[in-house]
C-alpha cells in the first residue's frame, strides 16, 4: 500500500440530501414494491426467488462493508483513513435487511426449500434431517443474523461516537436527535477516542469470525441446500469472500461518487487512496476467480454424477449464457480493465469497473439460486427480478444516504497510530 | 464547515521502535549494523560445530537409508496396497508447505509495506530455498527406481512419449520447480548488497568468495535503481506463486475421488496451512538464531508478535477448514464420506488425528492472548507444536484416507518402516545442514534494509 499521511485537521462533512435524489430513491423503492407484488400475484415462486436473491446480494454488500472496516482496523491500515466512514456506511442497510429477513423465515417454510418435500422419500436427504429442518433453520438464522448484525452495528457505533462529540449538542432535527442519542454518557473527547479505539480493537476480530461463520451458514441454507444432494466445502468461503469483495467494490463506487460531488472529498480521497482501493478490488477479482477455479477444477476432474450435476445445470442450456456472463463480469472485464496502475488511479475508470464487479456479483447470486429452483416452463430470466432489485437498491442507497447525511462522512478521529515514514519500504 | 483539531503528534522513536520500524537503541549507526550482523559470519563457536556435526550425521543417515532402499527396492518401505502413499509424500507436502512463509514474508509483506518483515525475511527466504530443496528429494525417493525419475519431465524424444499432462503429479513438477527458481533468484538478488558489505570486511579466501558472488556491487545510484526495480517485479511475480504452488500440491489429492481427498476447499486450505507451518518454522529457527548470534537488537519481541499474529490468522483458517470438512462429511449423507471422517477420529489412526487437532487447532488458540504472543519462549514451544501438527495433518489426510476407501475388503493399514523413519529424520538434518551453512556464509539479517531505517550518517563538527 502506498504511503499515506493523515492531515492534522479533518473537516466535518455531511452529505447534502437533495430533493431530486429523494424522489428518485422513492421511485426506485416504489417500483420494487410494485414489481414484487405483481410477481407475487402472477408467479409467487418467481417473486420469492427474486426476493431471496436480492436480500442475499444487498445484505452481502452491507456485511462486506462491515468486514472491510473490521479487517482494515485489525491490520491497522492507514491508507483508507478518508474512506473508513464509507465502509461503515454500508452497514446502515442492516436494520432494514433484518426486517426484510422476517418474511423469508415466516413465508418460505412451506414449499420453498426442495428438501422439505424430498425429506419424505429421499434416503440421502433423510440423513440430513438433523440439520435440514425448519425449526433449526429458523433458530440458527435468527440467532446468527441477529448476532452478526448486532456486532456490525456495535462496531460502527463505536467508530461514530467520538466524532459526534465535536459536533456539539442541541438542535431539533432528526439528525441532531440521533447524535444526541448516540452520545449519551459522553465522557470527553480524549476518553471517548481511547474507549472506542480499545473496544473496536477487541470487537473487530469477534466481528470477523462471526461474519465468517454466519455467512457460511447463510450460504449453506439459502443457496447450497437448494440442491440437497450437492455439497462443496469451499462454498461458504467463496460466498463470504465475494461479500468482502463486494464491500470493497461498493466502497470504490461510493468514494468516486462523493468525490465528484464534493470538494472536500475530492481533496482527501486522492489518487493514492483510489490506487490502493483499486489494487484491492483487482486483487480480490483474482482471488474470487481463484476460489471459483479451486471449486470448479476438482468437480470437473472428479466426474462424479451427483457432484457435477450442480455445474452441468449451470453450464448447459438454458443457463450457460448467464454463467458466461458471471465469468465475464466478475473476472474478464475487471481483470483486463484494472490491470496496471493508470486505470486504478482514474476515478471514472475505477468506478466503472467496480460497477461491473457489482453487476457481476448480482448475476452470480442469481445463478446460485435460480437454476436450483428451476422447473419446466419457468422463465430463465424475468424483468421482474431486477426490478425487485431496483427496490432493494433504493432502500440500500437511502440507508447509506441517511447515514452519510446524519454522521460525518469522513471519520474525523483516527486510531492513535500515526503513519511513519516507511524508509525501508520506499523502493 | 466545522473543523476538529486532532491530537496527532509525530511518532516518537520509541513508538516506532515498538512497532518494529526501528531497531533497538543500541543500534545507532550503519557501522553498528555491519558489526552486529557480520560478526555472525566470523569463526564459529563450539555450539555451531556440535549442531553442524549432528546435522552432518543426520544427512549420513538420510543417504544411507535412501541408498539402502535403492539397493533393496521400494519393498523396504511400509508402502503397500492400498496405502501407496505414506511418509515420503507426507514429508514432501510438509516441506513444500514450510517453504511458503519465506515468499510470503519477503514478497507479499514487501508489497503490503509491513515494516516488521525487514529483520526476518532473509532467514525466511533461506528457509524457503532449503525447504524446497528438501521437498524436491521426496518424489525421487518415492518413485523407488530413482533412475527413472526424469520420466516426469516433458522433453522431446524419439518415441513420442510424454507424461500425462492431465495428471496433477506433472503439474506439481512445474509448480515446484517454478517456485524454487523464483524463490532462489529472489533470495539471491536480495542478498547482493549485503554480500558486498561482507566482501568489504572479509579477508583472504572469504573475500574472494564474497567478491565473486556479490557480482561487483558498488552501491551506486544506478545499481540501486536497477536493484529496486528488479526486486519489486520479482516480488510481484512471486506473489501468485504463493497461492499456486500449494494449490497444485493440494490437487494431487483433491482430483482423486478418494473419500477425504476429493474436496473443493483443499486449495485455499492447503495454502493457509502451508503459511501457518512456514511461519511456525521461521519462529522455531529465529528463536535460537537470535539467542546464539546475539541478534536481540534486530529480532525484537515485536517481530515475534507479528509472526504470532500471522500464525493465529492462518491457524484460524485451518481450523475453519477442519470444522467445515467434518460438518460437510456428515452433511453429505454419503456412507464412504462419513465413514472416512469417522475413521479419522475414532479409527486405527485416531492418535494421529487428535495430535493434528490438538497441535493445529487447540494449541494456537493460546495466541489470542497478548502475553503469549509477546513471550518468545512460549512462541518457541507453540511453533514446535504447530510443526508437529502440520506434519501429522498431511499424514492423516494421506494415510487414513487411503487405508479406508470405498470397499471394506480393500481397506488396509500402513506402518512406516525404519528406512522411512531414517529418511524422515534425515530430511530435517539435511534442511538443518543447509541452514547452518547459511548462517555462517550469508548475512542472516538484511543489512541494507536495516540501514535504511536508521538516520543517514551526517558529517559532524569536531566536538559536537
Amino acid at each position: 500500500m502506498s504511503g499515506h499521511s493523515v492531515p492534522s485537521e479533518i473537516p466535518i462533512r455531511h452529505l447534502n440530501r437533495s430533493g431530486p435524489t429523494s424522489t428518485a430513491l422513492g421511485i426506485m423503492i416504489f417500483a420494487g414494491v410494485v414489481s414484487f407484488f405483481a410477481a407475487l400475484f402472477t408467479d409467487p415462486a418467481l417473486a420469492w426467488k427474486s426476493y431471496v436473491v436480492n436480500w442475499n446480494y444487498f445484505t452481502s454488500l452491507s456485511l462486506g462493508g462491515a468486514a472491510v472496516a473490521a479487517v482494515t482496523w485489525i491490520v491497522k491500515a492507514k491508507w483508507n483513513w478518508p474512506i473508513r466512514r464509507l465502509h461503515q456506511s454500508l452497514v446502515a442497510f442492516l436494520p432494514i435487511s433484518f426486517v426484510l429477513f422476517v418474511p423469508m423465515l415466516v413465508v418460505l417454510r412451506e414449499d420453498y426449500f426442495p428438501w422439505i418435500a424430498m425429506m419424505e422419500y429421499d434416503p440421502i436427504v433423510q440423513k440430513k434431517a438433523a440439520y435440514l429442518n425448519i425449526p433449526f433453520l429458523v433458530s440458527r438464522n435468527v440467532v446468527g443474523v441477529a448476532a452478526l448484525f448486532g456486532l456490525a452495528l456495535g462496531f460502527v457505533y463505536l467508530a461514530l461516537r467520538p466524532d459526534l462529540g465535536a459536533l456539539g449538542r442541541g438542535g431539533a432535527t432528526a439528525a441532531h436527535r440521533w447524535r444526541e442519542r448516540l452520545t449519551a454518557g459522553w465522557a470527553g473527547q480524549e476518553a471517548e477516542e481511547n474507549r472506542s479505539y480499545h473496544r473496536m480493537t477487541r470487537l473487530a476480530p469477534v466481528l470477523v469470525i462471526t461474519w465468517v461463520v454466519v455467512m457460511t451458514i447463510l450460504s449453506f441454507d439459502w443457496a447450497m441446500s437448494l440442491e440437497p444432494h450437492w455439497f462443496s466445502t469451499l462454498f461458504g468461503g467463496w460466498f463470504f469472500m465475494a461479500s468482502f469483495w463486494g464491500g470493497l467494490a461498493a466502497t470504490a463506487v461510493l468514494a468516486v461518487g462523493l468525490k465528484g460531488r464534493d470538494a472536500v472529498f475530492d481533496k482527501h480521497v486522492g489518487t493514492p487512496v483510489l490506487w490502493d482501493l483499486g489494487k484491492l478490488v483487482f486483487a480480490f477479482t483474482v482471488f474470487w476467480t481463484y476460489l471459483f477455479w479451486s471449486q470448479y477444477l476438482p468437480i470437473w476432474y472428479g466426474k462424479l454424477e451427483w457432484e457435477q450435476a450442480w455445474l452441468a445445470t449451470r453450464l448447459g442450456p438454458p443457463w450457460g449464457g448467464l454463467s458466461a456472463a458471471v465469468i465475464v463480469l466478475c473476472f474478464v472485464v475487471p481483470f483486463a480493465g484494472l490491470l496496471g496502475a493508470r486505470p486504478k488511479k482514474s476515478p471514472r475508470v475505477l468506478q466503472s469497473f467496480a460497477t461491473v464487479v457489482l453487476a457481476g456479483l448480482w448475476v452470480w447470486q442469481y445463478m446460485l439460486i435460480f437454476p436450483s429452483l428451476h422447473h419446466e416452463g419457468d422463465a430463465v430470466f424475468s424483468a421482474l427480478t431486477p426490478l425487485i432489485g431496483v427496490g432493494f437498491l433504493g432502500l440500500f442507497l437511502t440507508a447509506i444516504r441517511w447515514f452519510l447525511a446524519t454522521f460525518p462522512a469522513i471519520q474525523v478521529w483516527q486510531p492513535p497510530v500515526d503513519p511513519e515514514p516507511l524508509e525501508a519500504e520506499g523502493r | 464547515m466545522a473543523t476538529a483539531e486532532l491530537r496527532r503528534e509525530a511518532p516518537t522513536a520509541a513508538a516506532r521502535r515498538e512497532r518494529g520500524a526501528l531497531p533497538n537503541p543500541d543500534v545507532q549507526s550503519y557501522s553498528d549494523v555491519n558489526r552486529d550482523v557480520l560478526k555472525v559470519l566470523s569463526r564459529p563457536g563450539p555450539g555451531w560445530w556440535i549442531l553442524f556435526g549432528l546435522a552432518a550425521g543426520g544427512v549420513g543417515l538420510f543417504f544411507t537409508s535412501w541408498f539402502w532402499q535403492i539397493y533393496k527396492g521400494i519393498g523396504v518401505s511400509g508402502l503397500n496396497a492400498p496405502v501407496g502413499w505414506g511418509v515420503y509424500i507426507t514429508t514432501f507436502v510438509f516441506w513444500v508447505g514450510i517453504a511458503h512463509s519465506g515468499t510470503l514474508i519477503s514478497a507479499i509483506l514487501f508489497l503490503f509495506r509491513a515494516p516488521w518483515r525487514q529483520s526476518i525475511y532473509r532467514a525466511a527466504e533461506a528457509m524457503t530455498v532449503f525447504a524446497v530443496m528438501t521437498a524436491g528429494l521426496f518424489p525421487l525417493i518415492h518413485v523407488g527406481r530413482v533412475w527413472h525419475a526424469y520420466w516426469l519431465i516433458p522433453y522431446p524424444n524419439s518415441r513420442f512419449l510424454w507424461p500425462n499432462f492431465r495428471s496433477p503429479l506433472v503439474w506439481d513438477v512445474f509448480a515446484v520447480t517454478t517456485y524454487f527458481t523464483v524463490s532462489a533468484v529472489f533470495f539471491y538478488l536480495g542478498t547482493i548488497p549485503d554480500l558486498a558489505a561482507a566482501r568489504d570486511q572479509a579477508r583472504g579466501l572469504r573475500k574472494k568468495f564474497y567478491h565473486f558472488i556479490s557480482l561487483g556491487w558498488r552501491g551506486t545510484d544506478r545499481e540501486w535503481h536497477h536493484f529496486s526495480k528488479a526486486y519489486i517485479y520479482l516480488a510481484a511475480l512471486a506473489t501468485p506463486l504463493v497461492l499456486s504452488v500449494h494449490s497444485v500440491v493440494s490437487w494431487d489429492f483433491a482430483m482423486a475421488i478418494v473419500p477425504g481427498w476429493h474436496t473443493t476447499i483443499f486449495a485455499p486450505y492447503f495454502v493457509a496451512g502451508a503459511i501457518f507451518s512456514g511461519v511456525a518454522m521461521v519462529i522455531t529457527l529465529a528463536v535460537p538464531m537470535r539467542k546464539f548470534f546475539g541478534l536481540e537488537n534486530y529480532l525484537t519481541v515485536k517481530h515475534f508478535e507479528a509472526m504470532a499474529k500471522l500464525c493465529l490468522v492462518t491457524g484460524t483458517i485451518v481450523l475453519y477448514a477442519y470444522l467445515t470438512e467434518y460438518f460437510l462429511a456428515w452433511y453429505s449423507g454419503e456412507p464412504p464420506e462419513r465413514g472416512s471422517f469417522w475413521n479419522r477420529a475414532f479409527g486405527h489412526y485416531w492418535w494421529a488425528n487428535w495430535t493434528m487437532l490438538t497441535c493445529n487447532g487447540l494449541v494456537p488458540l493460546m495466541l489470542w492472548f497478548k502475553r503469549v504472543r509477546r513471550s518468545i519462549s512460549a512462541l518457541f514451544v507453540i511453533s514446535i507444536f504447530v510443526n508437529i501438527g502440520m506434519w501429522f495433518e498431511r499424514f492423516v489426510i494421506i494415510v487414513t484416507s487411503l487405508s479406508h476407501e470405498y470397499e471394506p475388503w480393500a481397506w488396509g493399514l500402513y506402518r512406516p518402516s525404519i528406512v522411512e523413519m531414517g529418511i524422515l529424520i534425515g530430511s530435517f538434518a539435511w534442511f538443518g545442514f543447509w541452514f547452518l551453512l547459511f548462517t555462517r556464509l550469508l548475512p542472516p539479517v538484511a543489512i541494507a534494509e536495516m540501514k535504511e531505517v536508521l538516520p543517514p550518517p551526517l558529517r559532524r563538527r569536531r566536538g559536537s
